[in-house]
């Protein structure tokens, strides 16, 4: 499997998650499954051959990053809709991973076989599969936060139910990802924190979910202030994940740059 | 009360938060500025237990005061929790852009951890999770049992990783193939003699066809002062334990590859690292249940 395929395996796993996303709308509940399942299947028939075609988990680079958020955000839809039956979840989730799919195929960045011996470990797939589903999730709440902040009207208790449930599931899975990622720095550079930039800006992405998650139950009333701190700390990790590369305090300095280009 | 009056209370008692924050803040930039920075070094053992039973009891007092002290009661509240956060996040965000350096003499912000501010909010968010935690202790049932982990977890985690930090030693030795060597050199640049002597049999690299390496690893046995042998391969990844110590592969002369003549080492002792890791895997816990009992039921059809 090579890069040069990922258009075929993506833009009829884009097909399918809209054709499930459209049926969303109709409410035939068994095609959304259908549908949305083929997808998944397609792509990650893509990933796999990747990950076999490489002799190595796909996770190295910004680009197979982007593909594994890709495939998270789908799957992510899928889980929320089969939950809480929401008619436009898919719709959005299909789009944001469209986006990535896009911006991967546009800028595919170079995929080579090696990964250097640091890399080299148990604790590699788990800490990034943890985190882009992660990332997955909590953009997926970041989207409603959104979508509430600009409908602003009615009843939005089930919004905020929906919301609240990604950012604990989306949370727990942040806190796996950041502690796999001590015990593994333990293990392949000696101390498990060492405040380098990318687990700087990962505390502060940690943090700013635990304030959401306080907040909402001190201010249950208050859910514009809860969805203003969910944007920032999706800005926060934005900021995390690829920010810290352009940022003049990380350069250089992160064991964590991927290997751009 | 109607909930928009609580709502409004609640506020207020965030707002009130913020301002405590501020005098928290505050105290530690008089700190900085009449002391200099926090004195990482003088903390080591004994100090830093000595600093952690402080804290513990002043913890203890406080919650027994609570029904007394209005501060301290608040202190064990969500609210407290949402202010605390909220400073420990502007500053640490401060840490995350200002390009932090480890030189003397540097200014206050390039040095965020040795901040007293810094340091004094993030010992004040502790303070206020480990009252949270004995607040939910003190009333025991099964269902507290995800908050306890959740909350004692990070006191636990954070409060030992801190304070053991000064007793934790990191050496580098560099050993010459077919040579042993009993000296390092600390971060300062110190020479000590750790009372482990490290014999490098033989050195290799592996490369990937496109020329970057696959692997690195070093032969070595170890003799110990009081006479003890251990013998292995140490790579990336693959420590060794020896008496209290791991060995870590660190680096060699990479312009001579699989040729290097030495191999460097990371020899590390961390006397904290079991506490520390019983934090870790109480948060572990703590992030399942969380999902799995604390996420809110979802709202049926």
């Amino acid at each position: 499997m090579s890069w040069d395929l990922f258009a075929y395996f993506a833009l009829p796993s884009v097909l399918c998650w809209a054709a499930g996303a459209f049926f969303a709308w109709k409410g035939q509940a068994s095609k959304v499954y259908a549908f949305s399942f083929a997808g998944l299947a397609i792509y990650f028939a893509f990933i796999l051959g990747m990950w076999i075609s490489l002799e190595r988990p796909p996770l190295r680079t910004m680009g197979e990053t982007r593909m594994w958020y890709s495939f998270f955000l789908a799957l992510a839809g899928i889980i929320v809709y089969s939950r809480w039956h929401y008619k436009w979840i898919l719709s959005f989730s299909t789009l944001m991973s469209f986006v990535f799919i896009c911006i991967n195929l546009a800028k595919p960045e170079i995929h080579s076989k090696s990964l250097m011996p640091a890399l080299q470990s148990p604790w590699f797939a788990p800490h990034v599969i943890v985190y882009m589903f992660a990332y997955g999730l909590l953009g997926a709440a970041t989207l409603v936060a959104a979508y509430m902040l600009i409908k602003k009207r009615g009843d939005m208790h089930k919004e905020l139910n929906i919301m609240d449930n990604m950012v604990y599931v989306g949370l727990a899975f942040l806190s796996f990802g950041m502690l796999f990622g001590a015990l593994w720095a333990k293990e392949a550079w000696g101390h498990y924190w060492a405040w380098d930039p990318k687990e700087t800006w990962a505390a502060i992405t940690w943090l700013c979910y635990l304030l959401y998650l306080h907040y909402r139950r001190i201010c249950p009333g208050q859910w514009k202030d809860a969805c203003l701190i969910l944007l920032l700390a999706f800005v926060f990790l934005q900021m995390c994940w690829w920010g810290i590369n352009y940022l003049p305090s990380a350069r250089g300095l992160s064991v964590h740059t991927y290997n751009v280009g | 009360m109607t909930t928009e009056n609580l709502n409004k209370e609640r506020h207020w008692s965030i707002e009130k938060g913020f301002a405590a924050g501020g005098l928290v803040f505050a105290l530690g930039l008089g700190l900085q500025i009449a002391c200099g920075p926090v004195p990482w070094q003088d903390f080591a053992w004994p100090a830093n237990i000595i600093i952690l039973a402080i804290l513990l009891s002043l913890i203890a007092l406080m919650f027994m005061l609570r029904k007394r002290v209005y501060a301290f009661r608040w202190m064990m509240h969500g609210e407290a929790a949402v202010a605390s956060i909220t400073w420990a996040l502007g500053l640490t965000m401060i840490m995350g852009l200002v390009p932090q350096l480890r030189s003397d003499g540097v200014p206050w912000l390039s040095q965020m951890l040795s901040f007293w501010p810094f340091v004094l909010v993030w010992t004040w968010m502790l303070i206020i999770d480990a009252l949270a935690c004995l607040n939910h202790i003190s009333r025991f049932k099964l269902r507290e049992i995800p908050f306890i982990l959740n909350h004692l977890g990070v006191f636990i985690a954070i409060a030992c990783a801190t304070l053991g930090n000064p007793d934790m030693q990191q050496l580098q030795m560099t050993v010459y193939e077919k040579h042993s060597e009993w000296q390092a050199i600390t971060a300062e640049g110190k020479v000590v003699e750790p009372g482990l002597a490290i014999q490098l049999h033989d050195f290799s690299v592996e490369y990937y066809p496109d020329g970057s390496p696959k692997r690195f690893a070093s032969d070595i046995s170890v003799h110990s002062k009081n006479g003890s042998q251990a013998q292995g391969t140490v790579e990336v990844n693959k420590a060794l334990k020896v008496e209290g110590w791991k060995i870590y592969q660190y680096g060699y002369d990479s312009s001579m590859g699989d040729n290097s003549p030495y191999s460097v080492f990371l020899m590390v002792k961390d006397p904290w690292l079991p506490y520390v890791y019983i934090g870790i895997f109480m948060m572990l816990a703590g992030a399942l249940c969380l999902m799995l009992f604390m996420a809110p039921k979802p709202i049926e059809k």
